[in-house]
């Protein structure tokens, strides 16, 4: 039971994790090398990695998707360790994540396009940019991770600061203290008081059953031979 | 379309947090009243006293302002969807 429990606690917290981890924004550095059109015909594995059709727009079996086409600096451990050069190719998907999932909500898709054609640029002659996205790349099932911005910087050693992921973990935390705090709360005074008295019932009955038990017991007695 | 649906959705997702606050707020209070009344408590009162007490009490907290700042839990969600609104766009 103690193993199921343990199983069960890190499924939950590997799923979890899991979730922030393809939500929550990250920040690549790197140089835009170009932008593409691509028509995507969705299936039933990469559908859900991908975004709905421009928030203005009918939803279709497949439309055109645009991307963008990157080198960045790699990354290792959640960005704590950082490669040296600039030589990760990544190609992010440009898509509006409209009102609801994930909580973005980018409608500037053509837009942030239309930047990122201006900051194309070579390896001789590098613009430098920062590209904040969330989601991941995976070649077996083709999903990209979302671009949502694109902000100019000096130079590759610029190192982008998670202001969002420590604001969104700082309120996660104040969030399940207050849960944990009114579950306390909850239990000391409405269901303890409860379980108290049905407990006190329960005891009350016990000792009725014990009662009757022990008058039973003396008339069975008197049927015995007296010694 | 999904706007609706994030008001909807949005609006019962909050009343729900909204009550869990409100409800654990009153609950804190009414303890607090209930042991300031039990450390120090007038000679011979009963207990019609101390419910006396803690009403009183919980009177004076639903007419202060506390429990009105519960209901920013309805206003600062909105704010900062139009912040990542105004800031991703």
């Amino acid at each position: 039971m103690q193993k199921f429990k343990m199983i069960i606690r890190i499924v939950v917290f590997v799923l979890l994790g899991s979730l922030l981890h393809y939500v929550l924004p990250g920040q690549d550095v790197g140089r835009i090398t170009g932008t593409d059109t691509i028509r995507q015909d969705f299936g039933r594995f990469n559908r859900i990695f991908f975004a709905q059709a421009d928030s203005g727009s009918a939803e279709a079996a497949n439309r055109d998707v645009l991307f963008i086409d990157a080198v960045r600096r790699p990354t290792y451990l959640f960005g704590l360790i950082r490669g040296s050069e600039v030589n990760d190719v990544m190609i992010y998907r440009n898509e509006d994540t409209g009102f609801i999932w994930p909580p973005y909500f980018k409608f500037d898709t053509r837009d942030l396009q239309g930047e990122a054609k201006q900051l194309v640029s070579t390896a001789e002659a590098p613009k430098w940019v920062v590209i904040t996205h969330y989601g991941w790349r995976n070649r077996f099932l083709t999903i990209f991770p979302n671009a949502i911005s694109i902000r100019e910087i000096d130079s590759p050693d610029y190192r982008p600061i998670p202001w969002v992921n420590i604001a969104f973990f700082i309120f996660l935390m104040v969030a399940l203290m207050f849960v944990r705090a009114a579950w306390a709360q909850f239990r000391e005074r409405s269901v303890d008081p409860l379980m108290d008295a049905a407990g006190d019932q329960l005891d009350e009955v016990q000792a009725g059953v014990a009662e009757q038990r022990g008058r039973l017991r003396r008339w069975l007695d008197t049927w015995r031979s007296k010694k | 379309m999904q706007f609706i649906k994030l008001v909807v959705f949005g609006a019962i997702a909050l009343t729900i947090i909204y009550f869990s606050i409100s409800l654990y707020s009153k609950s804190v209070r009414r303890e607090r009243l209930e042991d300031q009344f039990d450390e120090d408590p007038p000679e011979g009162a009963g207990p019609e006293d101390r419910d006396a007490f803690v009403a009183k009490g919980m009177t004076e907290y639903e007419n202060s302002i506390r429990p009105k700042l519960i209901g920013l839990v309805f206003v600062v969600p909105v704010i900062a969807i139009s912040v990542i609104i105004y800031i991703v766009n």
